[in-house]
């Protein structure tokens, strides 16, 4: 990637936030929305613009982040182009999480919480299934595992569902649908935590997915710690990715779509690759909550479903071209 | 297909319970759904579990010789087993004000009195009469009304509350979408900025816990009014006495629907 895509993508990724900012239900000038940004509007133009629309921004942008460089390392580590948080169980875990606090009536602040521990948990069921199966983490076991767990979580969903109320119904299937609507600051701030910190450590271990690429026996020729390595960037993306979910419900095909668009424009090493994958993850999400808030007002359509509509036929146009 | 004498009755649906009970009939409910719990009686006939899509042996189980269905599209299986089985169903669509009355008198004439129906019809009828004229002088007061918080769900102007409400001296200020209760944002809260924000209990609490909410200003001048969810919960025998409660609130200073 040259110089210029990068100044481009954050560029692009500017603007979009600004959009984002300037766009709503409620049509504010570009003056109104900077005099509210800067405290000088009144009350109600601050309140929209710094608690609804600044807010539910800002976890999209780290949503995005998040789910882009957890995709694009864990495509890396496991050598196959539909890796991504999703398909590894991480959904299904934190979707039965989330599921079970919302049908049990428990309070909001509850439901990050239960769906965190719920993809903890899966992740760590599906990388003892491959080191059992194999006494390391087999990336084709790990893959299979992740999925069985995923089906395994959707049907414990089913159950709990079943006998649930209509409302509460309703709510576990948005949350499951994903969306920033309801941003709140303690759940961005931990989530800007988990991609700083995660994205930092994935960033790290750059070289060893460079490595990696070149095919498993290279990498340790190469003198990688190979397991080790693997690891870690499977823990630490599966995280990253768990604390997006726990933050904004299930938003799906970022993590999958985003490494393959940076791979087209011109990322190659995995430094670059990871850091523009955030990048272009973020430009994308902030881009999809606005199309999610502004298509068919009143009502919001959620994230998830936006950015699914998006990522698929640009993914299946990326497949033409790979055959 | 109704027998000439009904005297096994198993109701799926907690408005119709509300009103066969308010006609009397009462004691010959042999089952209800778990949401039936008005009146307290009511919790004295065995439960045969969910309203939609039912456990149609639980309600076969209890030899009924008639058996009322939530109206829904996912209860049409079963109501076409239970005919098999040989008993009458029926499905009383109860969720508009002006159906409230209709599906009354029509269940008085099911349960061999009419006479009664026609009078809790009326008893009704005229209390909403009351409440209407005595608030007919009086500002609208505009209000929204939450019912969920993720996704934000609102009444909208297909539900009897819109109706209510607008009985009560009121305004939805999301009357004109058709659907009871859609999916809005926020952001389109504050745009049409209520007089008030109208809520259960329970959703009062949240609401206020929740800092977005500061953006209605309406909340941020404290004026939420919390509804009594007794006893406006559904279009039933209770609409009179939702409509004179609603009308307190939204116009405390007026003592109406007084009798």
């Amino acid at each position: 990637m040259s110089r210029s895509h990068w100044t481009m993508l954050c560029l692009a990724l500017l603007a979009a936030i600004a959009l984002a900012l300037a766009i709503g239900t409620i049509g504010y000038t570009p003056a109104d929305t900077w005099r509210a940004l800067t405290g000088q509007a009144d009350a109600t133009t601050t309140l929209v613009i710094r608690e609804l629309r600044l807010r539910r921004t800002i976890l999209a942008a780290l949503l995005g982040a998040g789910l882009g460089i957890s995709g694009a390392a864990l495509q890396g580590v496991l050598r196959n182009a539909l890796a991504e948080p999703y398909l590894l169980g991480v959904s299904g875990g934190a979707a039965v999480g989330a599921v079970l606090a919302v049908v049990a009536g428990m309070s909001y602040a509850f439901v990050p919480i239960a769906a965190f521990a719920g993809a903890a948990l899966a992740v760590a069921l599906a990388l003892f299934v491959a080191h059992a199966a194999h006494g390391r983490a087999d990336p084709r076991v790990l893959i299979m595992a992740g999925v069985v767990v995923g089906a395994f979580a959707n049907a414990a969903i089913m159950i709990l569902l079943a006998n649930a109320s209509e409302s509460r119904v309703r709510g576990a299937v948005w949350w499951m649908m994903g969306s920033v609507a309801d941003a709140r600051w303690s759940e961005t701030a931990w989530l800007g935590l988990y991609v700083v910190v995660g994205g930092a450590v994935l960033v790290t271990t750059a070289r060893s997915l460079d490595a990696i690429a070149l095919g498993e026996d290279s990498a340790a020729g190469l003198g990688v710690d190979v397991d080790r390595v693997s690891r870690r960037i499977y823990l630490t993306a599966s995280l990253v990715a768990a604390a997006t979910v726990a933050a904004a419900g299930l938003v799906g095909f970022v993590g999958l779509v985003v490494p393959h668009i940076v791979r087209r424009i011109g990322a190659s090493g995995h430094r670059t690759l990871l850091v523009a994958s955030a990048l272009m993850g973020a430009l994308l999400t902030v881009l999809a909550d606005i199309v999610a808030r502004a298509a068919m007002p009143p009502t919001e359509l959620p994230l998830g479903a936006i950015t699914a509509v998006v990522g698929v036929p640009f993914f299946l146009a990326t497949l033409r071209r790979l055959t | 297909m109704v027998p000439p004498r009904v005297a096994r009755i198993v109701s799926l649906d907690p408005a119709t319970t509300e009103i066969l009970f308010a006609l009397g009939a009462g004691d010959r409910l042999v089952g209800r759904d778990m949401y039936s719990h008005w009146p307290a009686a009511a919790e004295r006939v065995a439960s045969v579990g969910q309203g939609l899509r039912p456990n149609v042996e639980a309600v076969l189980a209890q030899h009924p010789d008639l058996v009322f269905l939530y109206p829904s599209q996912d209860n049409r299986g079963a109501a076409q087993r239970l005919r098999q089985a040989g008993i009458a169903v029926a499905a009383l669509k109860i969720d508009r004000i002006e159906l409230f009355d209709r599906v009354t008198r029509l269940l008085g004439r099911l349960v061999g009195d009419s006479a009664r129906g026609a009078y809790v019809a009326d008893t009704v009828r005229h209390t909403l009469d009351s409440v209407r004229a005595a608030t007919r002088s009086q500002a609208r007061v505009s209000v929204v009304m939450p019912v969920w918080d993720r996704p934000l769900i609102v009444i909208g102007g297909g539900s009897f509350m819109s109706q209510l409400v607008d009985i009560a001296g009121g305004r939805n200020i999301y009357d004109s979408l058709p659907e009871s209760s859609p999916t809005v944002t926020l952001e389109d809260v504050v745009r049409r900025n209520p007089d008030a924000v109208l809520v259960g209990p329970e959703r009062s609490m949240t609401l206020r816990a929740n800092p977005s909410w500061r953006a209605v200003p309406a909340v941020r001048a404290g004026r939420v009014l919390v509804l009594d969810t007794n006893v406006v919960l559904r279009p039933a025998v209770r609409l009179g006495e939702g409509a004179v409660s609603l009308a307190r609130l939204l116009h405390p200073l007026h003592p109406q629907g007084a009798h």
